[in-house]
């Protein structure tokens, strides 16, 4: 829209110069020659042009100038997400070995008598093991963004239809509405070239979430359709919701809300949920009202 | 086996190998061990190990260019592999090159124990060529062609994913072993996450939908409570 009106603007005087020498040409303008003996009508057409001209120029430099800029922010933007992962397989790799030095010599003292000091060996022994479950957590994502997909034709309708169906089963899913729609007129959803496996693992990250933070009696949303060449699912949730300040950053790994620190989490879920949809070539987005809820998008292309 | 079986500890890192070491002793096992490549290789020459727990990021010589040297060497000492990469690619790359199973670092020490006790069940040195290296599994009329990634049965090609396959893979060269959901997510898939344990199971229902139709006496065999079982005899060729 924006695009049309800078190019109308820029070529109106070229056709206000254009309208004058017409009427010029229909004898409604005087019909004294001016400088260089042109018609008044030829010298607003000729100025019009040179106008015209001049802001075509201008307005092309300056989308010029801003899809560099552009393509400079995206290469920047990448640049930074491509040190956080080096980053952080880094720390995960010189974690490796003192964290298995660590649990090998808690294995060796754990049949200590003394109940404080079995006390004090099982806390190391738990943390340690969190530490670690942490790594490999951090470790996995990477290894989906770069591992080899098992790509078949996925029908995700009923791959969902699986995933509602375990979520029903997990600790606390009765107390909550969980509603699932998904086409079937005019047709059902077409099926998705994708790892199933993989595919199922965001989806289940995404109910998992949905109903740890909504409260007992509130309602989880699961549903689907096809839009341009895609395929839209959404799961959203009557739960506490998340500030828009911090929505962007749900997606980066071990984030973890101030607000959400009191419930057991990795800040890994919905990492894993963006590493595994851009690797089907798709992107996810995540829209929040504080007190209201959360909806979380994935679009991934047919 | 009627000795106590000797393992072979190879790590650069001594927090490891000084914490390991009495671990594994206390588990029942004779240890030796060596804090780099060229040491490890010298240790299986003097030693005769009955197996081999290789560190693969060493300094100088590392892991993989241990077991690729012993295993040009014609040796056939089993060796299970401790990885820092958790990659798929370097997982089938340890297979290939004939490793005997691995474990990713930081892993559970009882695990590791697990680990080599299977691994010295399942025969090693004594049972010919390891199953973990050869290019044609077979048991009864079921046929897997690790180099094709094609499965036979009764010479009949059956259709299988990629996955049903690598995982008809693993549980075959794991016969007779108790395999969980979570190590088989490890092995097979790459990833481990809670909740995706399922995943497993729907993959194992297709593997048996596939092998097992009107096969009478079930391959893969299910163990309540702990995972998946290769039930028949395997062979190599």
């Amino acid at each position: 829209m924006r695009r049309v009106l800078v190019a109308v603007l820029a070529l109106l005087p070229l056709a206000a110069g254009a309208v004058l020498a017409g009427l010029g040409r229909a004898g409604r303008l005087p019909a004294d020659r001016w400088f260089l003996s042109a018609l008044p009508g030829d010298w607003a057409l000729a100025v019009g042009a040179a106008v015209s001209l001049v802001a075509v120029v201008g307005v092309g430099v300056a989308a010029l100038r801003d899809r560099t800029w552009r393509h400079r922010l995206r290469a920047r933007g990448a640049q930074a997400a491509q040190d956080r992962r080096l980053l952080l397989s880094r720390l995960d790799h010189e974690l490796k070995n003192p964290l298995t030095a660590m649990r090998a010599a808690t294995a060796n003292v754990a049949a200590g008598a003394d109940p404080a000091q079995a006390a004090a060996v099982g806390t190391i022994e738990e943390q340690v093991l969190r530490l670690s479950r942490l790594t490999t957590d951090l470790r996995k994502i990477a290894d989906i963004e770069s591992a080899r997909l098992d790509r078949r034709p996925v029908d995700l309708a009923e791959l969902v239809e699986e995933m509602v169906d375990v979520a029903r089963d997990l600790p606390g899913a009765d107390e909550r509405e969980l509603v699932l729609d998904l086409p079937r007129a005019p047709w059902p959803l077409p099926p998705v070239p994708g790892d199933a496996d993989l595919l199922s693992l965001a989806v289940a990250n995404l109910l998992d979430n949905a109903l740890k933070y909504t409260p007992p009696g509130g309602r989880v949303e699961v549903r689907a359709r096809e839009a341009a060449g895609a395929v839209v699912l959404e799961v959203a949730d009557t739960g506490r919701g998340i500030a828009a300040e911090e929505l962007p950053q749900v997606w980066e790994e071990m984030y973890r809300s101030p607000s959400a620190r009191s419930l057991p989490g990795s800040g890994l879920g919905l990492p894993l949920v963006r590493a595994v949809v851009e690797r089907h070539g798709g992107r996810v987005q995540a829209d929040s009202r504080v007190g209201h809820g959360t909806l979380f998008r994935l679009v991934l292309p047919v | 086996m009627t000795s106590v079986p000797t393992v072979l500890l190879v790590d650069d890192e001594t927090a490891i190998t000084d914490n390991l070491a009495p671990f594994l002793q206390r588990a029942g096992f004779g240890v030796v061990v060596a804090g780099d490549g060229d040491q490890a290789l010298a240790r299986i020459a003097d030693t005769a190990p009955d197996l081999v727990v290789l560190d693969v990021l060493m300094p100088g010589r590392d892991g993989r260019s241990v077991l690729r040297a012993v295993r040009h060497g014609g040796g056939t000492v089993p060796i299970i592999l401790l990885t820092q990469v958790g990659e798929s690619v370097e997982r089938a790359m340890a297979l290939e090159e004939g490793a005997d199973d691995y474990l990713n670092k930081p892993f559970d020490p009882h695990e590791l124990v697990a680990r080599i006790r299977a691994v010295l069940r399942r025969g090693g040195a004594a049972a010919g060529p390891a199953l973990a290296a050869a290019h044609r599994l077979r048991s009864g009329p079921l046929v897997l062609d690790r180099t094709t990634q094609r499965v036979f049965r009764d010479d009949v090609e059956l259709v299988l994913t990629p996955r049903a396959t690598a995982l008809l893979a693993y549980l075959m060269t794991h016969p007779g072993e108790v395999v969980s959901r979570e190590r088989l997510l490890e092995q097979v898939w790459g990833w481990t996450f809670h909740s995706s344990t399922r995943t497993v199971d729907t993959r194992v229902a297709e593997l048996r939908r596939a092998v097992e139709a009107g096969a009478g006496e079930p391959f893969v065999e299910t163990v309540p409570g702990e995972g998946y079982r290769f039930a028949r005899p395997v062979e190599a060729g």
